[in-house]
């Protein structure tokens, strides 16, 4: 049985429909990011899930049992807000206890549960505090914690360290990360940032315009995306208009390109003679190859630490190549080729 | 800080503040004063607790002691009672919610003679009230409702005149606390009831405290609605000073005034301290 199940899902205000027709199931346990950028309904999801929102049509299952219509308090999620959220009257201690006291918990168990959570999220010297004497991002780690504690079996997070620096963000998700394991909750998890949604899923789910575009784990969205929204939205690779002008053999494929001529290897057939393809930024291999060859001008460079961006423009449209060291070398133009298996074929040019 | 910026502060504050503090607290030391034997237009003048002693001999005062706190309470209660949930219910704006909380807001312009005078005129002994329930079927023959003994009249007659008022202050408390709020309440698993005793509440504490405080000292002073309304065998505070200054008698008339007052700061504490409590969840800080 999973613990979240979502069939055909649509949610609309007024005119406007926010989520369409989505379906997913999340597994006891399993950790799903909720990719997608502003604006494409990752919110109203989460909050249909809660149950703050009645869905237009479709149903919502939470371990097994169908919730649409049940409220909120009836449901066992727990939700850390985008907005925080968090009850200015009570200390940071009675928020992150609000959920127990309610469950009616004994004192003993959320007492230890909550000094737990506190030094967990690094928050144990702020707990006599008031919400408005803390920081943005201790407030947002309260939010966080105030959910965590309660160990529902879905728990739902709404972009919960947008707010905090680099190195608090690596040791909170690993944290995040512990909690959800320890007691198996299924997690949704909500970001716009890509790089988090690979490194802490289990499964992606890339979303826009209220649809799920693609989901599956994380290395297979990133190396096989079957459109160019999402080769885009994940790693930015360069995306070309390619017609397919002849088969070698049983994989490859000859393209025609405004790059040149391509050679691509594919396990799948393209899926129509005019499509869209991609190749990443960092599978470009310096200096001349068997296939594949492209020499362009470089238009800029831009310097990343440990490797650096070159663009050159292709029929208008900017194309990056990531180099290492070899980079510092080029001046004018660089000459670099593809290996046609990382050529990926994406969908159709309507 | 320096006798200078102390001298600087006061000149400031002396116009505005200086003035109301020479009206009030001139009228307030006469009050005082006479209640003590001075100002004595009647007769001699010079201290003296007789007023006073007498005052608490008399059946009366103690009566209109006891008329006006129980007036005044109930009515600041049921006007917030009754407002609360109308706040709760026009948080969100929905089709007609608009209208709505402008409808409820209508009593505050009728004037409380006027209401007072409608309010009797709908359940004289032969008013509609009377004649509808017999038309109804539900009386057999006319009752009595006009002036009735527990000052029903009279409170409801505070609670609608008052209502709108602890509503404007409620629904402005009530509309600050987010949605957000609110639905991380639910999410933790607070019901409705769990979401106004451990949330609405104890954020709305100020408001209810103003809307306790001043509909408690309206009422506490009623008089219109007492003297239209109210029962014929007991006598609010007001009407008993009025009493005694229809008589000329100027001292025992201050002696009710200086008790008005005088329950109208120590009613106006209890209550604020009693509600803070109570919404708070027994906590006052
Ligand atoms: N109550 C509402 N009434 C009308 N439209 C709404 C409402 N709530 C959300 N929307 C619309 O639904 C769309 C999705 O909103 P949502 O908050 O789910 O986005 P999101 O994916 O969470 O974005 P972000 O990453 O910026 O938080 C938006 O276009 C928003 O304007
Ligand atoms: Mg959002």
């Amino acid at each position: 049985m999973d613990a979240v199940s979502v069939r055909n899902l649509t949610m609309k205000f007024d005119e406007f429909t926010a989520v369409r027709d989505v379906s997913f199931d999340v597994a006891r346990g399993e950790f799903v990011t909720l990719l997608g950028p502003s604006g494409c309904g990752k919110t109203t999801l989460l909050n249909l899930i809660s149950g703050f929102l009645q869905p237009t049509s479709g149903t919502i299952e939470i371990e097994g049992k169908n919730v649409i219509g049940v409220p909120p308090e009836q449901r066992n999620t727990a939700m850390c807000f985008q907005s925080y959220a968090l009850f200015p009257h009570l200390t940071v201690a009675d928020n992150l206890q609000f959920g127990l006291k309610q469950k009616k918990l004994p004192h003993a168990e959320r007492k230890a549960r909550l000094s737990d959570v506190a030094s967990k999220i690094g928050l144990g010297p702020q707990l006599a505090k008031l919400p408005n004497q803390l920081s943005g991002g201790q407030q947002q780690r309260v939010a966080l914690g105030r959910a965590l504690v309660m160990r529902p079996n879905v728990i739902l997070f709404d972009e919960p360290l947008s707010n905090l620096d680099a190195k608090l963000r690596e040791s909170v998700r690993l944290e995040i990360r512990a909690i959800q394991r320890e007691y198996k909750l299924a997690a949704i998890y909500v970001t716009h940032d890509q790089g988090e949604a690979l490194a802490m899923s289990d499964r992606i789910l890339i979303m826009k315009d209220g649809r799920i575009q693609q989901s599956g784990r994380p290395d297979r969205i990133y190396k096989a995306p079957e459109s160019s929204f999402v080769a885009d939205f994940i790693g930015g690779a360069n995306i070309l208009d390619a017609t397919v002008i002849g088969q070698v053999g049983e994989k490859n494929w000859r393209l025609d390109t405004k790059m040149g001529e391509l050679t691509a290897q594919s396990d799948t057939p393209p899926v129509a003679k005019e499509l869209k393809i991609c190749w990443r930024a960092e599978k470009a291999q310096f200096g001349s190859g068997d296939l594949n060859t492209v020499t362009a001008d470089i238009a800029h460079r831009s310097f990343q630490g440990n490797y650096t961006d070159l663009f050159f423009t292709v029929d208008g449209a900017l194309q990056r190549v990531q180099l290492g060291e070899e980079a510092g070398e080029l001046s004018a133009s660089i000459t670099f080729h593809i290996r046609p298996e990382d050529i990926i074929f994406l969908e159709a040019i309507k | 800080m320096t006798w200078r910026s102390w001298l600087k502060i006061g000149l400031l504050l002396a116009p505005g503040l200086g003035l109301i503090l020479i009206f009030i607290g001139s009228v307030v030391y006469i009050a005082i004063a006479q209640s003590f034997g001075y100002y004595n237009l009647a007769g001699e003048s010079g201290f003296s607790l007789e007023y006073w002693a007498i005052m608490f001999d008399r059946a009366t005062y103690s009566r209109a002691i006891s008329y006006s706190l129980y007036v005044g309470t109930a009515s600041a209660f049921l006007a917030v009672a009754f407002a609360y949930p109308l706040a709760i219910w026009l948080r969100r704006p929905f089709s007609g919610s608009l209208m709505i909380s402008a409808i409820l807001k209508a009593p505050l312009l009728v004037h409380g003679l006027v209401a007072a005078f409608l309010y009797i005129n709908i359940i004289s002994y032969h008013g509609i009230l009377n004649q509808l329930m017999q038309w109804l079927g539900i009386w057999d023959g006319p009752h009595r409702l006009q002036n009735d003994r527990n000052a029903v009249g009279v409170l409801i007659l505070q609670t609608w005149k008052n209502m709108p008022f602890a509503l404007l202050l409620l629904a402005g408390a009530v509309q600050s606390i987010s949605d957000d709020v609110l639905d991380a309440a639910a999410d933790l698993g607070a019901g409705p009831w769990d979401r106004f005793r451990r949330v609405i509440a104890p954020l709305s504490v100020s408001a209810t405290q103003a809307a306790l405080v001043i509909i408690f000292i309206g009422a506490l002073a009623d008089f219109s609605f007492q003297v239209i309304a109210g029962p014929v065998n007991k006598q609010s505070l007001s009407q008993l000073m009025v009493f005694f200054k229809g008589y000329g008698r100027w001292n025992d008339a201050a002696v009710v005034a200086v008790t008005l007052m005088g329950l109208a700061i120590v009613g106006s504490g209890v209550l604020a301290v009693f509600s803070r409590f109570v919404m708070r969840g027994g906590r006052l800080k």
